[in-house]
């Protein structure tokens, strides 16, 4: 498979990055792993005028835990969050979701931005993200701004990046004592595969043996985009922590969910929504796990 | 517009003229001559383009050869060595673990890979690691008998 002609571009710098996307605008596109971007401009579906490639930007690889906030560069590779013992001990659904992703060559290349960008549906790191309430950082010449996770996302693989954005950093904070959260991807094959429904589920205590303060239910795969389950929150705030009651919230995450089953979803509708049911079941009673743990 | 490229290959220099929208895999085969990476998929998933990048087993056919200027690459004409065979190659060779062989520099980059880092895996650790390596003849057994013989 040929690739298109294009012009590289190679900055040093966030800045000169920034600089070459101010001036380009739609004509240029990002490349930091090329696990997705390659593929699809190999398929002739993008074809950018200008490629920059900033997977070498020392200041986009940072791993920043000295805060309460963990900072990722966006360039941090989704082998080394599978590698991170802090991650997989503070952001444990981060840490399995990163494991899921691709195979062990490609994690190697992968970026957590790029998997944020690419916007696939079925992408393995917005369900634990969203679930551990991240933002993201788009950084432009004149400037930066912070969007939240739940906002990012825009739906038809559309994001919030604008064309002379780059996304340069995520934000995670710790998460709360007493809390926990769990990510289950379901695919045919256990590497090198789509997604068929994936979910992220995360819940606080408000104390040892307490009951919910806060939940969130991430859905991939089952809309347009990845998407929270409202109405499986909601009935678990106050909850006590019972399997009675994640059964109820599985249903109503089910009912939350939206998926279409045409010919390119790997799977009907039918199957895909009891698989946000039982996903969801299982997610909280592990999320509730590890909050018991602390 | 070719640029220039510099990589360590194997422990040796190379000085290459490329264009922006070749692969390393195409370079290391048509520039180079070293065919001993091949070209399965094209897009990141049978992994017969596997090659060892600065430490790191990736798939070669989704990195722009201008990514890999600077960078230190182990192709499987790296693994041999004036002693011989690598104990991964010999294995494979001797535990049935080639028919075909048009997985197996990838496979065995792979498992080599693995070993560098963990020199005792369990079978579940060796299958992980080989997940981005397909394979249609053996049906996987053996290569991972086969590594697991280099670890005894």
């Amino acid at each position: 498979m040929l690739l298109p002609k294009f012009n590289f571009h190679e900055p040093a710098t966030l800045a000169e990055a920034c600089q070459i996307m101010a001036e380009y605008g739609t004509k240029a596109k990002v490349i930091a792993g090329g696990t997705d971007l390659m593929v699809n401009m190999k398929r002739k579906l993008v074809s950018p005028e200008q490629l920059v490639s900033i997977g070498r930007i020392e200041e986009l690889k940072k791993f920043d835990s000295t805060s309460n906030v963990l900072r990722l560069g966006s360039c941090f590779t989704v082998a080394d969050i599978e590698a991170s013992e802090l991650i997989g001990k503070k952001w444990s659904a981060l840490c399995a979701a990163a494991g899921a992703l691709g195979s062990p060559l490609i994690r190697n290349l992968a970026t957590i931005g790029g998997n944020l960008a690419s916007a696939r549906p079925a992408a393995d790191l917005p369900p634990p993200l969203m679930a551990y309430g991240a933002r993201v950082v788009l950084k432009k010449k004149s400037g930066e701004r912070v969007v939240s996770m739940d906002n990012f996302f825009l739906g038809g693989a559309l994001t919030e990046i604008a064309p002379n954005e780059i996304l340069s950093e995520i934000q995670i904070d710790a998460p709360p004592p007493y809390s926990g959260a769990s990510y289950i991807n379901l695919s045919s094959r256990s590497a090198c595969d789509c997604n068929l429904v994936n979910i992220a589920s995360f819940i606080a205590l408000d104390g040892p043996g307490g009951t919910i303060k806060s939940a969130r239910i991430v859905m991939g795969c089952v809309g347009p985009t990845h998407m929270r389950a409202p109405s499986a929150e909601k009935l678990l705030i106050g909850e006590k922590p019972t399997e009675a009651i994640f059964a109820k919230a599985a249903e109503a995450a089910m009912k939350d969910s939206s998926p279409r089953g045409f010919a390119e979803s790997r799977a009907s509708a039918e199957y895909k929504k009891d698989m946000v049911r039982v996903l969801t079941n299982r997610t909280l009673s592990t999320a509730y796990k590890e909050a018991m743990m602390q | 517009m070719k640029s220039v490229i510099h990589m360590t290959i194997n422990d040796k220099e190379y000085e290459v003229a490329v264009q922006p929208n070749q692969t390393l895999v195409d370079v290391l085969r048509y520039e180079l001559r070293l065919t001993g990476t091949k070209k399965g998929c094209g897009t990141g998933d049978c992994g017969s383009c596997t090659v060892i990048m600065d430490g790191k087993p990736v798939n070669s056919c989704l990195v722009l050869a201008v990514q890999a200027n600077g960078r230190k690459i182990t192709t499987i004409e790296g693994l041999e060595s004036e002693e011989g065979l690598h104990p991964v190659q010999k294995a494979f060779t001797e535990k049935g673990a080639i028919q075909c062989g048009f997985c197996s520099p990838g496979m065995i980059l792979s498992s080599k890979s693995l070993l560098d880092k963990n020199p005792k895996p369990t079978e579940e650790e060796i299958r992980r690691a080989i997940s981005g390596n397909l394979c249609r003849c053996t049906g996987y057994q053996k290569i991972v008998d086969a590594v697991k013989s280099v670890t005894e």
